[in-house]
């Protein structure tokens, strides 16, 4: 069977849609298409979502800091919280950037290749924020009780239990990689959480990777690739 | 231009090359159900990109690379498969008449052939079927001249190896 034999019964199909194909005049649908949502559209709404979100997280947290200065069992724990907020604002303005920089009159290859390569990053970030948040949960703990209801989780909770609850941040990131690639498989029910699943265990990122190494190879000239 | 001569330009333009889009969104929606709003994520950004449009391409060429672009990225998005937010009865485009008794098997043979095949390379057969050169090809996908070809070549040899290991099948 030959491609250029198909390609006759292709031009057949294609001059029936000549006659058979209908265009619904724009005229009707013009607003509606200016407000319309799209992939690229919801895109960027998730990314100034996320920046908006990590740059309140970071001022109420600058707040919190600026009136704690003196007291180091509340500062250290905000700072961290703080550093993470700014790294996560700081990355989400690179994404977002990125994202409104997408052009899809470019070349195929050339578009594919920036969004790809924007997947992989942002992959990236959720990986190792999934994987660090529970080292971040004992210091949200003092920060919130603190900043919310004025309450000292110091002097609330004893100092053993706010030590276990920090092991226990520590020891819930391999335990969460371990479930992650354990559970992936079987959460076909759920498809938001498989893919935190599949983004935690690292899936989504390798086949972004591959994904990425795989436009490179085709815009590769079959001289140089030999 | 005025809001409306341009759509109007538009509307003329994108009415010659209504078939692009219905090609494109035919070979990357995984469901009928599915074209209407690839159709309609397509002309969305054909329409938001029309005043950027550079006239030293050609339109089809344009239209070519915003279709292909917009489905391989439907096409990717997970988030996608469950929501249809276009009724069919509403699509921008839709096939007059009703479809022949009996549908061409090499068609549908050469329908089932590109489904299989990764974005790219559905893409680049796509170009081929609709008798584009290879120049325009490699412009719309922004490889050399030379891959193109190479591309091709490897594809018709694959639905050679594919038609044979079919006929074996059958033969046993």
């Amino acid at each position: 069977m030959e491609l250029d034999d198909l390609k006759k019964s292709w031009q057949v199909e294609d001059r029936a849609l000549d006659s058979n194909l209908r265009w619904r005049p724009l005229g009707r649908y013009a607003a509606t298409l200016r407000r319309s949502d799209s992939t690229a559209r919801r895109l960027l709404r998730g990314l100034a979502i996320e920046v908006v979100v990590s740059a309140v997280a970071t001022v109420l947290l600058g707040s919190f800091l600026a009136s704690h200065v003196g007291e180091p069992r509340f500062f250290l724990p905000a700072l961290l919280l703080d550093l993470a907020a700014i790294f996560q604002l700081a990355i989400g303005v690179r994404h977002l950037v990125a994202a409104r920089r997408r052009d899809d009159a470019e070349p195929v290859v050339a578009a594919q290749k920036r969004l790809e390569a924007l997947r992989v990053e942002r992959l990236r970030a959720t990986k190792w924020t999934l994987i660090l948040a529970p080292l971040l949960w004992t210091p949200l703990l003092i920060v919130g009780l603190e900043g919310l209801w004025g309450v000292d989780a110091w002097a609330v909770f004893p100092p053993l239990y706010l030590a276990a609850n920090a092991l226990f941040g520590l020891a819930a990131i391999p335990a969460g990689l371990y479930l992650a690639r354990r559970l992936e498989s079987r959460l076909d029910r759920s498809p938001f959480l498989r893919s935190l699943a599949r983004d935690l265990a690292g899936r989504n990122l390798a086949a972004a990777i591959e994904s990425l190494a795989a436009l490179t190879e085709f815009e590769r000239d079959a001289a140089v690739a030999g | 231009m005025s809001r409306p001569e341009a759509q109007e330009r538009f509307e003329a333009l994108l009415s010659q090359h209504k078939k692009i889009l219905w090609k494109v969104a035919n070979a990357y929606c995984k469901s009928v159900a599915d074209r209407p709003d690839l159709v309609q994520e397509i002309a969305v950004q054909l329409w938001r990109s029309f005043p950027r449009y550079d006239e030293r391409l050609r339109f089809s060429t344009w239209t070519y690379r915003i279709a292909l672009n917009v489905a391989i990225s439907f096409h990717r998005s997970e988030a996608r498969r469950a929501r249809h937010t276009v009724p069919a009865e509403e699509s921008l485009l839709e096939i007059a008449a009703d479809p022949p008794a009996s549908v061409d098997p090499d068609l549908e043979t050469l329908h089932r052939f590109i489904a299989e095949l990764e974005p790219l390379d559905r893409a680049l057969v796509l170009l081929y079927l609709d008798g584009n050169p290879y120049d325009t090809i490699a412009q719309v996908l922004g490889i050399s001249e030379t891959n193109v070809g190479t591309k091709i070549g490897r594809i018709k040899q694959r639905l050679r190896r594919q038609a044979a290991a079919s006929a074996d099948k059958e033969r046993i």
